[in-house]
């Protein structure tokens, strides 16, 4: 369990709203909660992360606005807005049913085919 | 925003650079490491920008520095592209004032929708009398009816001014004094007429134009109150008008009087010669207004039914029928051609840029490895297009204050009362906007396509060629073909439609008028009323003038009218065939000229039958009548008019018809033939007199003595013009010749833009296939043969685009049958002549690039490479 996964297609963006769903959060701070949540599990290119929170902006998913860091820095903070929970939601459900199709068809064993 | 963006990454490389010193990481290393492990950060700021989407403001002015530094830096194409621009939106610019004088910009009066016109009109037999009504029509009328607040009247004079210099004829009007209260007219000075003024009897007053204020009176300030002398008579000046009034209807006007009709001619029903126009009520539609007039007339029919059966007033708004009449349709003629060109010139203009773009590929797929999207590139493309139109467009305003002055200096004082809004045509808000509106349009439609053809493409392949030889896309050269084709095919329209209107034009300017007008000389004169009360002094005023004009050496020969051709507003005269009762309401009237003996002889109108005044037909002898070929044929059901008699007007005088002679022009060239009566002059004397000479040589040499003989017999005379026939009748046709000189230079620039979309097209096809062709004569093709391929190539482009217009045409030019002349619309002449031209040009074209086809050398072209 110590190899980093590579991050599957499509599967940031929901990272992101995730994190920011438990606080408001600055970017290298949602850098950092993914990776604590998934005990470092995942790799994050971290150059892609600031398109994925400017594209989600845009989309008004997530909102920023600038605050006070915890080493008394100015920083950009991002919090999950109304829309976007509703799409955490919506993703996470989808996620949830393709995740139990898949595992389903791995785990067919040939004398149920 | 960039800043921000700046600050925010900042701040994650070195909150991370932190954690990295926390974890035992040497300070300057930890940055180092930061950056490293956060990979591209100029890519990801990029990506940020495109994530973002509102980027739209910095990335246009990075494409208009960029763009502006390749137009910089290929001069050539950007000198052709912004002339080839700067004519097809000068060209529209300038004809564009004018579409804005007649159709857009309201009439210079207050509530100019409200004015409306009135002229008599014939409801069984359809014919309008041209904008006249008659005096007892328009003053019942004007007393009884409840659309209008005002309506007014005015006759259009030329009124004879003496003292304070030589007797000089002005162009003015009669006019009932709420003339110029009902279009809101207000004087520099004085006042305008009060209805006092406008009675018959009442102490005479006049109104100047401030030209005639400032030039014959040398702007007295003391001017209102001074006694001028009009006509013979003494008129007090009350007013003057700004230099900006004027009312198209009536023409050019430096002079005004009031109306003043005396009762009985406010009382005559018969003759129909008032022009008149009224202002609504607010609220009161135009419909409203017609309703009401055809109850009024359909009462005037039962109460007067000799001179009212079947008439009527057709009510028009003056907006309209100026829009309609007055030079409206050939101002659009001009607009519509004007526009071609401009598609002509800006597929010109996209055919440039897709030719450059093609030895762009390179750049555009480097730019593209570099992970610029196709939206960016084209988005880049579709900018520098558009600055390209700009700077085309700002150049054009040049061209366009250039056929705008030149418009002005083609057009004669005399017409200039015509055109609507005069002295409002300028450069001015809506025709920068106009012009700014056109270029921003044609920027983006024909920047357009290049920028969507250009920005697909294949990164690796290109990159792959090795030098800049690549052949483009496919579907490009496709689309730069039809962009030519389209072109020839509009200039084919163009040039087609200008050598209809321009044949029309010589047709009309060489076909005989029906007389000779070289070397006619022709002085024009008005005898005053209050100095020549009786009919024998008219006689022997004419008479002693031709006497002394006779003995004048170099006239060969003289003769007098009381209207001459192309001078001015004739007469009319109603007539009726002896023994041919009328049928109610009907009521044949014919234009009528009472000439001296040797008129017709001296014009050289041709005899066709009968005779032609002698001196037999002198004062006091039974009356002779003399009529035109067309009148001949139409008025007498087929029976020989020689030897029939007329009832000619309200006096009924009866006279014998004695000769025919040929159908002549009198108002204008594009003329058709109509009926025409002339009496002797002996018999029906005339205030009004044109005498015509004809001299040997040039009949301005004679002008001064002909002026000495009528000042002989009357020393206060005013001689309204002595000019050559030929020149009057150039006046009269300055509009047509206008017309014709912008068509020929129209249809010049189309071919030529056209011509040189070939070449371009051509040019560039050999250019690209030289290693083919270097191929095909290594294998023993010979020159001739490479240059028949790219001729016929070319040709059949050429082919195509022409074919393709004159179908165009064969549509198009439906819509100028009005404006011919015996040329019909689809004229064979024009239509094989014309596609023939075009043929040979495009050959013409192609031969260059044929010819360079022809000198590849196969060596060289197969080492290209």
């Amino acid at each position: 369990m110590d190899k980093q996964l590579d991050l599957l297609q499509g599967t940031l963006d929901m990272l992101i709203l995730k994190a920011v769903s438990l606080g408001a959060l600055h970017g290298y701070g949602i850098l950092l909660r993914i990776q604590q949540i998934s005990k470092d599990r995942l790799e994050i290119q971290q150059g892609s992360l600031y398109p994925a929170l400017y594209r989600l902006e845009h989309q008004g998913w997530i909102a920023s606005e600038w605050g006070e860091s915890e080493n008394k820095r100015k920083a950009k903070y991002y919090r999950l807005s109304a829309a976007g929970k509703r799409r955490l939601q919506a993703e996470s459900e989808k996620w949830n049913r393709m995740a139990k199709v898949i595992a389903g068809i791995l785990q067919t064993t040939p004398e149920e085919v | 925003m960039e800043s921000e963006m700046d600050a925010e990454l900042r701040f994650h490389i070195e909150a991370f650079a932190e954690d990295l010193v926390r974890s035992g990481v040497p300070r300057a290393e930890a940055l180092r490491l930061a950056r490293i492990e956060f990979g591209g950060i100029e890519r990801a700021k990029e990506e940020c920008r495109e994530a973002r989407g509102v980027n739209f403001l910095e990335t246009l002015f990075q494409d208009l520095r960029f763009g502006q530094r390749l137009l910089r830096k290929a001069p050539g194409f950007t000198t052709v592209a912004v002339l080839t621009l700067a004519l097809g939106i000068g060209a529209n610019a300038a004809i564009f004032s004018y579409i804005d004088a007649w159709f857009i910009k309201p009439l210079p009066y207050p509530q100019p929708d409200r004015l409306v016109s009135f002229e008599t009109q014939d409801k069984k037999h359809g014919w309008t009398s041209g904008g006249v009504t008659s005096a007892a029509d328009f003053f019942d009328f004007q007393k009884q009816n409840t659309s209008f607040e005002q309506t007014a009247a005015w006759g259009g004079a030329s009124l004879n001014l003496t003292g304070d210099g030589p007797p000089e004829l002005i162009d003015g009007g009669r006019v009932s004094w709420n003339f110029f209260d009902m279009l809101g007219a207000k004087p520099i000075l004085g006042r305008t007429f009060t209805a006092e003024d406008d009675r018959s009897g009442a102490p005479h007053v006049a109104i100047l134009s401030q030209g005639l204020w400032q030039g014959r009176y040398a702007g007295d300030p003391k001017i209102i109150g001074r006694n001028i002398a009009v006509g013979g008579e003494a008129y007090t000046v009350v007013g003057v008008m700004p230099g900006t009034f004027q009312f198209p209807l009536m023409g050019i006007a430096n002079l005004w009087t009031p109306l003043a009709l005396t009762e009985m001619q406010r009382a005559d029903r018969g003759n129909v010669w008032l022009p008149a126009f009224g202002r609504l009520k607010p609220g009161v539609t135009l419909e409203q207004a017609r309703a009401e007039t055809a109850t009024f007339f359909a009462h005037l029919e039962k109460e007067f039914p000799k001179t009212n059966t079947n008439l009527t007033w057709l009510v028009s708004s003056v907006t309209h029928k100026i829009r309609k009449e007055e030079g409206g349709p050939e101002v659009m003629i001009c607009f519509v051609v004007v526009g071609l060109v401009l598609l002509i010139a800006c597929a010109n203009v996209a055919n440039l840029m897709l030719a450059r773009a093609t030895s762009r590929t390179r750049e555009f797929a480097v730019r593209g490895a570099l992970g610029a999207t196709r939206k960016r590139l084209a988005g880049q493309l579709l900018t520098e297009s558009l600055l390209l139109f700009l700077v085309g467009g700002a150049a054009s305003l040049l061209f366009a204050s250039w056929g705008m002055h030149w418009i002005e200096s083609q057009t004669p004082g005399h017409i200039r009362g015509y055109i609507v809004n005069y002295g409002h045509v300028e450069l001015d808000f809506s025709m920068l906007m106009f012009t700014l509106g056109i270029t921003l349009l044609c920027g983006l439609v024909f920047g357009f396509a290049p920028a969507f053809e250009n920005s697909q493409l294949d990164v690796n392949h290109t990159l792959k060629e090795t030098s800049g030889q690549t052949s483009g896309s496919k579907r490009g050269a496709r689309l730069r073909r039809i962009f030519v084709a389209a072109e020839i095919a509009l200039a084919v329209v163009v040039l087609i439609s200008a050598t209809l209107l321009v044949k029309s034009f010589i047709i009309s300017v060489r076909s005989s008028p029906g007389y000779n007008p070289a070397n006619v000389l022709v002085a024009q004169l008005a005898l005053p009323k209050t100095k020549y009360t009786e009919d024998s002094q008219l006689r022997n005023f004419s008479d002693e003038v031709l006497s002394r004009i006779r003995a004048l050496p170099g006239a060969a020969s003289t003769g007098v009218a009381s209207h001459v051709p192309f001078g001015g507003f004739g007469q009319g005269i109603e007539f009726q065939v002896v023994g041919k009762p009328l049928q109610p309401g009907e009521r044949p009237g014919a234009p009528f000229t009472a000439v001296s003996a040797d008129y017709f002889s001296t014009m050289q109108i041709g005899l066709v039958e009968g005779r032609f005044f002698d001196s037999s037909d002198a004062y006091g002898t039974s009356p002779s009548i003399i009529i035109s070929q067309t009148m001949a044929r139409q008025a007498f059901s087929g029976e020989d008019p020689i030897g029939k008699t007329l009832s000619l007007g309200e006096q009924h005088s009866v006279g014998t018809i004695v000769g025919i002679v040929n159908d002549i022009k009198m108002n204008y060239l594009r003329e058709r033939p109509g009926w025409h009566i002339y009496v002797p002059l002996a018999q029906f004397p005339s205030r009004t007199f044109g005498f015509v000479v004809r001299s040997s040589g040039d009949p301005t040499i004679m002008a001064a003595a002909v002026r000495d003989a009528i000042w002989a017999v009357d020393r206060d005379q005013p001689i309204s013009s002595v000019e050559p026939l030929e020149n009057l009748i150039a006046v009269v046709n300055t509009g047509d010749r206008l017309v014709a000189d912008l068509m020929v230079f129209f249809s010049f620039l189309a071919m030529f833009l056209g011509a040189i979309g070939i070449y371009g097209v051509m040019a560039h096809l050999v250019s690209q296939r030289i290693h083919e062709i270097g191929i095909r004569m290594a294998l023993g093709a010979s020159p001739v043969h490479v240059m028949s391929m790219v001729l016929g190539q070319g040709l059949k482009l050429a082919l195509g685009g022409v074919a393709a217009g004159v179908l165009a045409a064969l549509g198009a030019t439906r819509l100028l049958a009005t404006q011919l002349y015996q040329v019909t619309p689809t004229d064979p002449l024009t239509f094989i002549g014309v596609p023939l031209l075009f043929a040979i040009v495009a050959l013409a074209a192609c031969y260059l690039p044929a010819w360079r086809g022809m000198r590849v050398d196969p060596l060289v072209a197969l080492r290209y490479e």
